[in-house]
């Protein structure tokens, strides 16, 4: 946040202040402007590390692995197994979401501790903050997940199974079963958005109180355990959604 | 700002004490059966990470009213 313009703002107003999503650059098609916001650009950053990274680690790939391999092989094997554990023998076709999704979710949550701090006197467009602050990004991944849960049900199970699926245990579950597929991606949403959106203003409160020292140690709770556990849960609910779809 | 909206939002906010109470209530259970049973740790543990996840939820969902009320 800028300090001059803050200056003379109640508490209320510097958090609302925090909370906007600034516009980096508008695109134009024809008469149409699209805006793109600071959500996009985070979100940019977040794939450019994840593609450099796998480039990079994967680039000489041995028989025995050295170094940097081993953490990529056990990182990659923990996400492969946890798949198997809970999906069996469709684990194969359904572990690249997986570890997509906990590989983006762990970085987005974690951007904030990973970028420079504020303390530091970095400003804004170097000063990443958790896209997953924008409803817009939680929202569209819970989209994609019941995405997924519903046609992995209808190619496994087959249109009649999945209707069958629908009706169990009683014909009287039905709507009850129809209203998982919309409470499911919203709670998803949700949850995902609460939590990271409240450590953020945490960290916000914290850095206008002790603007120095204090917010990295602090952020290490809020920005990296908080987020770690944010992206476990979101990859664990869908992971059990899916097999369920499936089983 | 409508002191009614304060008030409004931190009404909103005690939902936390619903998820509080479940939360340190699976963490107990938790303990206790680990305790039992140490080589179900695993599968206790994965049980238990989904339900304090869904019983957290509900002071999310009133933090979140909480923020429409006050932001928007």
């Amino acid at each position: 946040m800028n300090e001059a313009a803050s200056e003379g703002l109640s508490l209320g107003e510097r958090i609302a202040e925090a909370l906007k999503f600034r516009t980096i650059f508008t695109v134009h098609f024809g008469s149409l402007s699209v805006p793109v916001t600071e959500t996009v650009v985070t979100t940019w950053i977040i794939m450019a590390i994840l593609i450099v990274g796998s480039i990079l680690l994967t680039r000489r790939l041995q028989e025995i692995p050295r170094g940097a391999q081993s953490f990529l092989e056990a990182g990659v094997g923990f996400l492969n197994d946890f798949a198997k554990k809970q999906l069996g023998h469709h684990a194969k076709f359904f572990a690249p979401y997986i570890g997509m999704v906990a590989l983006f979710l762990g970085v987005a949550n974690m951007i904030s501790f990973i970028s420079p701090m504020s303390g530091f006197g970095f400003e804004a467009p170097f000063l990443l903050k958790p896209p997953t602050r924008d409803i817009n990004v939680t929202a569209a991944m819970a989209v994609m997940t019941i995405l997924v849960v519903l046609f992995s049900g209808l190619i496994v199970r087959g249109p009649v199974g999945w209707v069958k699926a629908l009706v169990r245990p009683s014909p009287i579950m039905l709507p009850f079963n129809l209203l998982e597929y919309i409470i499911r991606p919203l709670s998803l949403c949700l949850r995902l958005f609460g939590n990271i959106l409240g450590a953020f203003i945490i960290m916000e409160l914290i850095g206008m109180f002790v603007p120095v020292l204090v917010p990295p140690f602090i952020g290490l709770y809020f920005d990296f355990f908080d987020g770690l556990i944010q992206a476990v849960v979101f990859t664990f609910l869908t992971t059990l959604y899916i097999a369920e779809a499936v089983e | 700002m409508d002191p009614l909206i304060a008030i409004g939002a931190g009404i909103a906010v005690m939902t936390g004490i619903g998820a509080g109470v479940g939360i340190s209530l699976a963490t107990g259970k938790a303990a206790e059966s680990i305790a039992r049973q140490p080589e179900a740790s695993g599968k206790i543990q994965s049980v238990f990470l989904l339900g304090i996840a869904l019983s957290e939820a509900t002071a999310i969902y009133g933090f979140v009213i909480a923020m429409m009320a006050l932001f928007s």
